[in-house]
């Protein structure tokens, strides 16, 4: 009955007409910061007086904000390799090793995910202070490894267990090294762990404002750290110029993970 | 089979398993619980060695009012997001497929979309001449602008809206596996369709809403972006509490308690879903 869509009678509509208003509730302010980036109206007034593209002229015409893009896009690729690199080579050892401790490991793994992001943004500046890594490209691709290496390390422990791993014992058995069975074998067959991997790091390391913000000096900041930094002078519309350009990639992103998706289940 | 086992034990040391996971402990051991420990114990020996920032901290009213503010605030989201949140995973548990993937897609994209983003734009919408109030006020509902920024009522709408596809998504895949089969029993028997929603789904539900409001609670009491731009600086949160303490004062003792007291709160209530719904909730 309540399970059954169509024999929900007129709580059919209820529902329908909640999903409708949290479906706008969400697409909202998305939307409206799309409409305004061409709005006019210096003071973000909507709907707006006119249509401009002056702010995306500002926002490409200020080389700080294509800097701070350029830093942003050089740590999370950064990021995103090395948490693959080392996600990769921890799951293999989690997931087919049976030394003590191994729950134990896993567990100490995810924490950085669970812990509030500021405790870790708060310890890692103090410590970075005394090891002079603040302010540095190195800096950032650490920090942001520590909290990007969880969810490689969900994705890829989870993707190995489900390989079935007598497949990568028949390629010895036929002759590979081990070695090779698992580049050619193994590593093609969790490449959708490899891939959900490389893309949450990737987005963790790119949106991170937290950890960036205690991190940035002034000569080297992130894009968020560009906007929040922005963002607590005033309400530019330059701002929503920025936002509506990172809400493309965000869809971009999301149509080639659909794509893959898709693509795997063939 | 013989040959095979004889290969695998061929390969290497035992313990060569636990080297693979050596980079990423060497990384967790001295870039994150390193640097933790020492902020926390800063707590206990800065200024001088003993517990008096602590008893600063839990004893001075102007502290105990932000400790309150983000409890206040943690568990409205929590309500909020969960009356919001239950109808649309139970929707869309049995909404027709191409609806229900439109609206997943719009969950997704909300969820994806930059932090700083989606908090500007609800700074836009909630100021004293934004959309919000305009239209209030030409709908006659209001005369007078509300302030819906730069206080707790902004914090709790900007947090909502970053929080539902939290309790959604995980919810949903709960409903989803209830077995249709017992509603209909419940029907059978007599039970009213609100009967069967309050003594059959939710109950069957319950530690889907349960885990998400408790992870929704967990992340909501450390949470600092969007605090610290909506609720302005009057109304702090315990997030903001710790970066003002170490940014602007300089006062690492305050900090690590502080710090401390966040950290506490958040295992204790993730042992207890662990405890409660097992490693995956």
């Amino acid at each position: 009955m309540l399970l059954n869509f169509d024999s929900l009678g007129s709580w059919r509509w209820v529902l329908t007409i909640i999903v409708v208003m949290v479906a706008a509730f969400l697409l909202l302010p998305i939307v409206f910061i799309a409409a305004l980036s061409f709005g006019s109206s210096q003071w973000l007034i909507f709907p707006p007086p006119g249509w401009t593209t002056k702010w995306y002229h500002d926002l490409f015409a200020d080389p700080s904000w294509l800097k701070a893009a350029w830093t942003s896009l050089r740590i999370a690729v950064a990021v995103s390799f090395l948490s693959v690199l080392i996600g990769l080579v921890a799951s293999f050892g989690l997931v087919r090793g049976s030394f003590p401790g191994r729950a134990f490991l896993r567990g100490l793994f995810i924490t950085p995910m669970i812990l509030p992001v500021v405790v870790l943004a708060v310890a890692i500046y103090a410590f970075f202070l005394r090891i002079g890594l603040n302010g540095t490209v190195a800096g950032f691709v650490i920090a942001h490894l520590v909290v990007a290496l969880p969810f490689s390390i969900l994705a890829l422990t989870t993707a190995l267990e489900e390989f079935d791993r007598s497949i990568e014992d028949a390629a010895v058995l036929c002759g590979a090294s081990p070695f090779e069975a698992k580049l050619r074998i193994t590593l093609p067959s969790i490449s959708h762990g490899l891939f959900a991997a490389a893309i949450f790091s990737f987005l963790t390391s790119w949106d991170e404002v937290v950890l960036a913000i205690f991190m940035a000096s002034p000569t080297l900041q992130t894009l968020p750290v560009k906007i929040w930094s922005t963002l607590r002078q005033d309400l530019t519309p330059v701002i929503a110029a920025a936002s509506t350009l990172l809400i493309c990639l965000t869809i971009i992103l999301m149509l080639i993970a659909a794509a893959v998706k898709k693509g795997l289940k063939k | 089979m013989a040959l095979l086992t004889l290969s695998r034990s061929s390969v290497g040391l035992p313990g060569r398993n636990l080297l693979l996971t050596l980079p990423a402990l060497l990384l967790v051991v001295f870039f994150f619980l390193l640097p933790v420990a020492i902020l926390l114990s800063r707590s206990v020996t800065e200024p001088t060695l003993g517990l008096h920032n602590y008893v600063e901290l839990l004893g001075s009213p102007t502290y105990l009012k932000i400790f309150y503010n983000t409890f206040l605030v943690s568990s409205l989201v929590t309500i909020i997001s969960l009356l919001i949140g239950f109808p649309v995973a139970w929707a869309l548990a049995i909404m027709p497929r191409g609806l229900s993937s439109v609206v997943f897609a719009i969950l997704l994209l909300s969820m994806w979309t930059n932090l700083l983003a989606r908090t500007y734009a609800w700074m836009v919408l909630l100021q004293r001449t934004g959309v919000i109030n305009k239209t209030l006020m030409g709908l006659g509902i209001i005369d007078q602008p509300l302030q819906l920024v730069n206080n707790l009522v902004g914090v709790t709408i900007g947090m909502t809206y970053i929080m539902v596809p939290f309790i959604v998504i995980p919810l949903h895949g709960v409903i989803r596996k209830i077995d249709p089969a017992i509603l209909q029993a419940a029907a059978l028997c007599g039970a009213s369709r609100w009967q069967a929603l309050r003594m059959v789904l939710i109950p069957l539900a319950r530690p889907g809403i349960f885990s998400g409001a408790l992870m929704v609670f967990v992340m909501s009491l450390g949470y600092f972006v969007t605090p610290a731009l909506l609720g302005g600086t009057a109304n702090m949160m315990l997030a903001e509490l710790i970066a003002q303490f170490v940014q602007s004062l300089l006062n690492w003792g305050m900090g690590g308690a502080a710090a401390l007291v966040l950290l506490s709160v958040t295992m204790a209530l993730y042992i207890l879903q662990v405890r409660l719904f097992g490693a995956k909730g």
